[in-house]
């Protein structure tokens, strides 16, 4: 039996209008577009947001999305066969690096990605991964846009390291205000300070956001074993590290 | 030294320690007018000594200069001079952003988060260029100091910071200091300084040079006559609780004599090994403060006498090549920091991550015995200058990953670096190695180190000297 509700007809219009073909059009293509125009919004940096905590710099995501310059059954098969022929290389060489629990390729819609588990910093983890198999990686960049510009990525190591933090995905961080946090600092010496925390505010700063950054990794993910790096994992299953 | 290049090319204090000149300050300035400050570095290489003083270089000739002078330019300083923007952007992020940006990947946090420095390092922004004078007497830094600073017009002095080196190379913790250096391809003699280290490469120290990583080179600031044969530096600022240090000694060494295994750690009748008179408490205090350093305080290596000081062992010439916890710990302040040729998790990352380090005690030395408990103590530190080709590759990468998170040994990984680290004494532990394999965890390490300020400096060449002279 329903609930009796006080509403009247115009609060049941305007709840409803969310969900109207009519509203949701005019959303997408009028409301949104005049909003990034009044309030620009830039693109949030990807990878986990900096920490102190131990916790926080052990098994870290990258999700790099590299969009191919080839947009066709062909350019998709291209950068599958330079995985192909490349993997031996590029895992002998990740196994190396020493501090990378996961790491896979996978071809989703005209972009290659690199999915990948590692402790420790960002920039350490790309530096040692070229290192160790940047020679062979330039097969795959040469294929991605604008990768010509940083191969081969021996000789552009700095450019590399922006070029992959560039195509990383953003994370959303799990709380809303650590999201507003992170909007506050990309506005540098601008940001208001305390933080602009009016969390009325959220839908829209997310609907904004989501049109600057339209892939974005939500959450920092579940872990079954958290805090653990590889070479914990390893040493206490007896295989090495 | 033997160098296959032009040592006057380079800053004297990249390559030489300055050791016979104990007394240290440092100038922190700001451009005031561009063209002044252009004019002002023109004249510091410009030969002349009755001006601003002279860049000092790696070449002495045959006479050693009686001061010596140096000079770091900050990201804001190259601003400031009006560098072309084309070069600016070739200079790496972490340069770039600065160091108080950096702050989470150092260990900043907290009491040492930069918001807590105090002037100069409270205005970063403001911080153009760092100049150092080293000299035997403190009437000629004196003399050097007005010399830099007599155009006013030039450069404003925002503020400044002088140290002394101890009379008998120790340092604040009372360990012996001024021991080792890596040695240079091209520039050192393998046979004249020892060492098992292998001798790393030019670009470890200098861009424009092969790196240690293989293959991998750091991008050169254009036009080479500004990028080449720079280097930077992280200038650091750090307190030191020797007071504090001293207690955690006394605490670690009374919990230790309630330990059933204490023994295994120290044979009842060995103290007198340790030092002369020591009784077994004071040689327990020894003990720990040995394996938190991987030194004794006399400089010996636990990689070479893990039992007893020995003053006969070689101070320089050792390695971690097979030397287990019992012998050094892994999470031992100076294995943590440079684990030479020792199995680490990133396996390509072996002797990629060395520093020349230049440090100067700034405060009086810590006495015991004039402590007054009442009254609060002097500040004392280290005035600390980490010089390498790659901030990232190197400073901040030890930093981040080996002092402060532990990754390179699964079995300190989670554990901060028991000397400098940013430690909270609700969370930290140290391993105590013991012969049987076993530990002795200890515990409540508090924060002994605290950062009170600090810039990334490049470090120009002469001829980046004179180019930005000429601007």
């Amino acid at each position: 039996m329903p609930i009796p509700s006080d509403e009247g007809w115009i609060d049941r219009f305007v709840d409803r209008l969310p969900e109207t073909r009519l509203f949701k059009l005019v959303a997408s293509w009028i409301l949104v577009p005049l909003w990034a125009r009044l309030t620009p919004v830039k693109p949030l940096p990807g990878g986990p947001h900096p920490s102190f905590q131990h916790g926080d710099n052990v098994q870290c995501m990258m999700n790099l999305i590299m969009p191919l310059k080839d947009k066709s059954p062909v350019g998709r098969a291209l950068a599958a066969l330079a995985i192909a022929q490349n993997k031996e290389a590029i895992f002998a060489g990740l196994n190396n690096v020493g501090t990378v629990h996961f790491a896979r390729f996978v071809i989703v819609g005209d972009n290659i990605c690199m999915f990948s588990v590692y402790d420790g910093d960002f920039t350490n983890y790309i530096r040692d991964f070229i290192a160790t198999i940047g020679s062979v990686f330039n097969a795959v960049v040469e294929l991605v846009e604008g990768g010509e510009e940083v191969i081969p990525c021996e000789d552009n190591v700095e450019a590399f390291i922006q070029w992959v933090h560039e195509r990383d995905l953003y994370q959303v961080p799990d709380t809303a205000t650590d999201f507003l946090r992170d909007q506050e600092a990309l506005n540098g010496d601008r940001a208001v300070s305390p933080v602009n925390d009016d969390l009325t505010l959220l839908p829209r700063k997310l609907v904004l956001q989501l049109r600057a950054n339209p892939n974005v990794s939500l959450g920092s993910g579940y872990r079954a074993y958290p805090g653990f790096s590889v070479a914990q994992v390893r040493k206490h299953l007896g295989v090495g590290w | 030294m033997s160098a296959m290049f032009d040592l006057a090319e380079l800053q004297g204090n990249i390559l030489r320690g300055y050791t016979k000149k104990p007394h240290v300050r440092y100038l922190i300035l700001e451009v005031a007018d561009r063209s002044a400050a252009r004019r002002w570095l023109a004249s510091s290489v410009s030969g002349r000594g009755d001006g601003v003083p002279q860049i000092t270089t790696g070449d002495w000739g045959p006479n050693k200069p009686d001061t010596c002078f140096n000079i770091g330019l900050t990201y804001e300083g190259l601003r400031a001079l009006g560098t072309p923007s084309a070069s600016l952007e070739m200079f790496p992020n972490e340069f770039v952003e600065g160091m108080t940006a950096r702050a989470l990947k150092l260990g900043d946090v907290g009491p040492s988060a930069p918001e807590n420095w105090p002037a100069p390092f409270n205005e970063p922004k403001r911080i153009h260029l760092i100049a150092t004078i080293y000299a035997e007497k403190v009437e000629q830094l004196n003399e050097v100091q007005e010399r830099a600073l007599y155009d006013r017009e030039a450069l404003t002095l925002l503020g400044t910071r002088e140290g002394y080196n101890f009379p008998g190379d120790f340092v604040h913790f009372g360990y012996r200091d001024n021991i080792t250096q890596p040695r240079f391809e091209e520039i050192h003699d393998p046979d004249r300084y020892p060492d098992r280290q292998p001798r790393a490469p030019l670009g470890t120290v200098l861009l424009g040079h092969p790196t240690n990583l293989e293959g991998l080179t750091w991008r050169v600031p254009l036009p080479a006559e500004l990028g080449h044969n720079g280097t930077f530096n992280a200038f650091r600022v750090l307190k030191q609780d020797v007071a504090g240090f001293e207690e955690y000694l006394d605490r670690a060494a009374s919990d230790l004599l309630k330990h059933p295994q204490v023994d295994e750690l120290l044979q009842p009748g060995d103290e007198e090994k340790i030092g002369k008179g020591l009784s077994r408490r004071a040689a327990l205090r020894e003990i720990v403060a040995a394996n938190l350093c991987g030194r004794w305080r006399d400089g010996t290596p636990l990689a070479l006498s893990a039992d007893a000081p020995d003053p006969k062992a070689d101070l320089t010439d050792f390695d971690y090549v097979g030397v287990g916890d019992s012998r050094c710990p892994h999470g031992a302040h100076i294995r943590r920091c440079n684990p030479r040729g020792g199995q680490i998790v990133q396996r390509i990352a072996n002797n990629s991550r060395r520093l020349v380090r230049r440090g100067v005690p700034y405060g009086p030395p810590y006495d015991p015995a004039k402590r007054d408990r009442d009254e609060p103590e002097p500040e004392r530190g280290l005035l600390g200058n980490f010089i390498g080709a790659s901030l990232g590759a190197q400073f901040e990468a030890m930093s981040c990953d080996w002092l402060n998170l532990g990754l390179q040994d699964p079995r300190i990984t989670g554990s901060n670096d028991p000397i400098s680290g940013a430690n909270d004494p609700v969370t930290s532990w140290f391993d105590l190695p013991l012969k049987s394999g076993g530990t002795i965890r200890l515990r409540g390490l508090p924060r002994f180190v605290l950062t009170r300020g600090g810039a990334y400096t490049f470090l120009p060449s002469l001829s980046a000297i004179r180019f930005l002279g000429s601007l």
